[in-house]
């Protein structure tokens, strides 16, 4: 029997766990899917110059069945709200979110009836890249950022249930323009 | 217009209609004709068929709610005539309660879907329109949200201090007077999803072996969140019907409750993909409002980075049009030209798309010393650039074989449609407003409006590749003509004083102050300038009340009424060639949706 000390070279001894993770941070396949202007920067981040290949997320899928990491590129009515949580759940585990730019973090300039104040309110998110929109760079600082939370585990794959929001504005109460 | 020729045209009218027209001073400068509810129909069809102008291309009609007045909602109809170069302002009232007015949607087909827009926004009836449901909110929504008694909506802020007692929760909505119910009702959106897509399966058993699918909200080349239901025979689309409103972003209302400087920057965000021509339009009309006229040095900016944005978004429209059909290497070229006008913006304004740099009065600054080298620097290389693209498309087989006789629209319905832009030019109407009804004094500028003959969507690809080399010629010329000088109005209650001014003068720091502060004061009126953007014809409505705040602000947007044309396009087509006639017509959910 190989006495543990007696290390072959080319062989790295680890944990299933930890190689999985590696995988899975190494080769994100994100959404192809893009709501607003945030969608333009996120199109401009695939182009020549900013190159998201080079951190191993430039497939970007249109079918929800085969990515696992959704870029939430834009605002999100209250229309799309029900839409996104549909593609979310039509996501296969492990699944992560980034929401992109300040709308889909907090709503953003659009703070009204419309838009729903922030994505996490209709499906979790892992990583909120702040601007309006964010320049490529910040985006691919938040792959990288999401890359660090799944190695780590801080990121935890998978379907996490939301508690429901209730959210309702009455003529009242409601802030009158 | 002139208020003198709005005044030709009340007189014959008065002839014509009697007591029935009355003329107004409103929009500021240029005036409209004020008819009786019961002849808006007669009205419209004369202001049409029988005036000599011939009011052929149908802009917009568009509603402001006066609370508290009588009659309540104002609706401003804005008709183009195509051959004589000028438009006509007139207006028609309605009052609560169960404000209604007889739809003009038979008359010019463009008017349905703004009709539709003003019934789901401020709940006023089109009676006879063909179709009269929610266009915007979903089916589900209680209340008009552009009435004035409806509130803003939106969260309080949450901060450190009062975390705790601004939730969502803690605005419980009251039995009855709710209007958003929640998302356990959203949940069940889906049921009424399905809607059209039963009635499908009716037809399948009437015998007719067809199909309804659907398109969108999700898919790759609706370029955005657009919903198309297909009803199929085989292959071949028999009828398309769009849905939108899934980018919704209450634009409007929101701009209603901010002061001018701050409702610009909402203006970036409606057509994503030209700010700078969003910004342009914005400012025009508030500069007509408030009677402002900025300096030479800013006029001739704003038409650089006016062209500068068409071309831009011409490139976005050319890369993903081209992927969609699947050419990628288009789509690298194209970004790659880009990311250089982006670099351009980002050295004057400091961000890459959200610029808000055309402002009231002017520019918000001076371009930076390195800002003209980059552009000749730009401009040696894009003709060049521009030939590459032509290359790779114009006279590639597959490209032709996809594109030509496709998605065609004849010169007539166009028009009706109210189809601005390329999308227009490619049926062969010479119609571009910079020539129409010159801003910005592209009158003094040599260029030519490129033209199709098929209105297929070969010819506008063909138009918009033109137009980006007749944009670099119009840059070229501004160029030539960029003098020293300021790029700010002297408007002292309109613009703030710069940093100098103010530790000089107590006056300038007043002023500096209220402005920052309130803003500016805009005199109770209406300002309205058409301008083309990338898309076609953009133009703001601005109606001012002797505050700092719009009282209304509208944006006719050219994407909405391209997008109405869509089911006409692609009648007859096959399935594929939907997502080719989706590319061509290059609109921009953003601004459809606002």
């Amino acid at each position: 029997m190989a006495n543990s000390h007696d290390v072959v070279p080319g062989v790295v001894f680890s944990t299933v766990d930890k190689v999985a993770k590696w995988a899975q941070s190494s080769s994100l396949w994100p959404f192809a899917f893009g709501l607003a202007c945030c969608a333009i920067e996120m199109m401009s981040t695939v182009a020549g110059r900013f190159d998201i290949a080079r951190f191993g997320a430039e497939v970007f899928r249109a079918s929800p069945r085969q990515a696992d990491l959704m870029i939430v590129a834009g605002r999100v009515s209250m229309k799309m709200g029900p839409v996104i949580k549909r593609l979310y759940d039509q996501m296969p585990d492990p699944k992560w979110v980034i929401a992109m730019g300040a709308c889909s973090s907090c709503g953003g300039v659009f703070n009204n009836y419309a838009i729903i104040q922030g994505v996490d309110k209709v499906i979790p998110v892992d990583v909120y890249v702040p601007g309006c929109p964010p320049n490529p760079d910040a985006l691919l600082y938040a792959v990288t950022r999401l890359q660090e939370k799944i190695r780590s585990g801080e990121a935890r794959p998978g379907h996490r249930i939301l508690e429901p929001v209730q959210t309702g504005i009455s003529i009242e109460s409601g802030r009158s323009s | 217009m002139e208020f003198e020729q709005t005044r030709r045209i009340f007189e014959k009218a008065r002839e014509r209609f009697g007591e029935a027209v009355s003329l107004s001073e409103r929009p500021n400068g240029e005036g409209s004709v004020v008819v009786d509810p019961a002849r808006i129909r007669e009205f419209t069809a004369w202001v049409r068929d029988e005036l000599e102008d011939r009011f052929d291309f149908f802009g917009e009609v568009c509603a402001t709610d006066f609370l508290g007045r009588s009659p309540r909602f104002d609706l401003t109809y804005t008709v183009y005539s195509t051959t004589a170069n000028r438009h006509l302002h007139y207006k028609t009232r309605a009052d609560d309660p169960d404000p209604a007015v007889d739809s003009v949607a038979d008359i010019y087909p463009g008017a349905a879907w703004h009709e539709r827009e003003i019934f789901d926004m401020f709940g006023v009836r089109f009676n006879g329109h063909p179709d009269l449901r929610r266009i915007l909110m979903p089916d589900h929504w209680r209340g008009h949200p552009l009435r004035k008694d409806y509130p803003l909506g939106g969260e309080e802020v949450q901060f450190s201090s009062n975390f705790a007692d601004i939730t969502p929760q803690a605005l419980p909505p009251a039995p009855g007077e709710e209007i958003f119910l929640g998302w356990d009702v959203l949940e069940t959106q889906p049921a009424s999803y399905t809607r059209l897509l039963e009635s499908g399966a009716e037809l399948e058993q009437d015998g007719e072996g067809r199909m309804v699918i659907n398109m969108g909200p999700q898919h790759p080349s609706t370029h955005g969140v657009l919903r198309l239901l297909l009803e199929l025979d085989g292959e071949n689309v028999v009828r398309a019907v769009p849905d939108i409103g899934f980018l919704h972003t209450g634009i409007e209302k929101t701009g209603e409750s901010l002061n001018y400087q701050q409702a610009l920057t909402l203006t970036d965000r409606m057509d994503y993909l030209s700010p700078m021509g969003n910004n342009l339009a914005f400012s025009l009309a508030v500069e007509k409002l408030v009677g402002l006229e900025p300096p030479e040095r800013a006029t001739v900016l704003r038409v650089i980075f006016a062209e500068l944005t068409r071309i831009q978004s011409h490139l976005v429209w050319l890369g993903t049009h081209a992927l969609d059909l699947g050419a990628m290497s288009a789509f690298f070229y194209c970004f790659r030209e880009r990311d250089q006008i982006l670099d351009m913006f980002e050295m004057v304004s400091g961000v890459r798309m959200m610029t808000s740099y055309i402002c009231p009065g002017g520019l918000r600054e001076d371009v930076t010393d390195d800002f003209v080298p980059a552009l000749e620097r730009f401009l040696k290389v894009f003709p060049d650039r521009l030939g590459e693209y032509e290359t790779l498309l114009t006279r590639n087989p597959i490209w032709l074989e996809r594109t030509q006789g496709v998605g065609r629209i004849s010169a007539e319905d166009a028009v009706a449609y109210g189809v601005s832009g390329a999308s227009l030019r490619g049926s062969g109407v010479r119609w571009d407003v910079r020539k129409a009804e010159p801003y910005c004094g592209y009158e003094t500028y040599d260029f030519e409006v490129p033209v199709g003959t098929n209105g297929d969507v070969y010819d506008r690809y063909l138009c918009r590749i033109e137009e980006m080399r007749q944009s670099h010629r119009i840059i070229r010329q501004a160029l030539s003509r960029l003098k020293p000088g300021p790029v700010q109005a002297e408007e002292r209650k309109v613009v703030p004083p710069p940093k100098s001014e103010i530790g000089q003068s107590m006056e300038s720091l007043i002023h500096h102050f209220l402005i920052t502060t309130i803003g500016f004061i805009a005199p109770p009126g209406e300002g309205h300038v058409p301008t083309e953007t990338g898309r076609g014809l953009l133009s703001f409505y601005i109606v001012g009340d002797g505050s700092p705040k719009p009282y209304r602000m509208r944006a006719r947007t050219p994407s909405f009424a391209n997008l109405q044309a869509l089911p006409k396009m692609l009648e007859g087509c096959l399935v594929a060639d939907a997502v080719a006639t989706i590319g061509s017509i290059d609109i921009v959910l953003g601004e459809i949706d606002r």
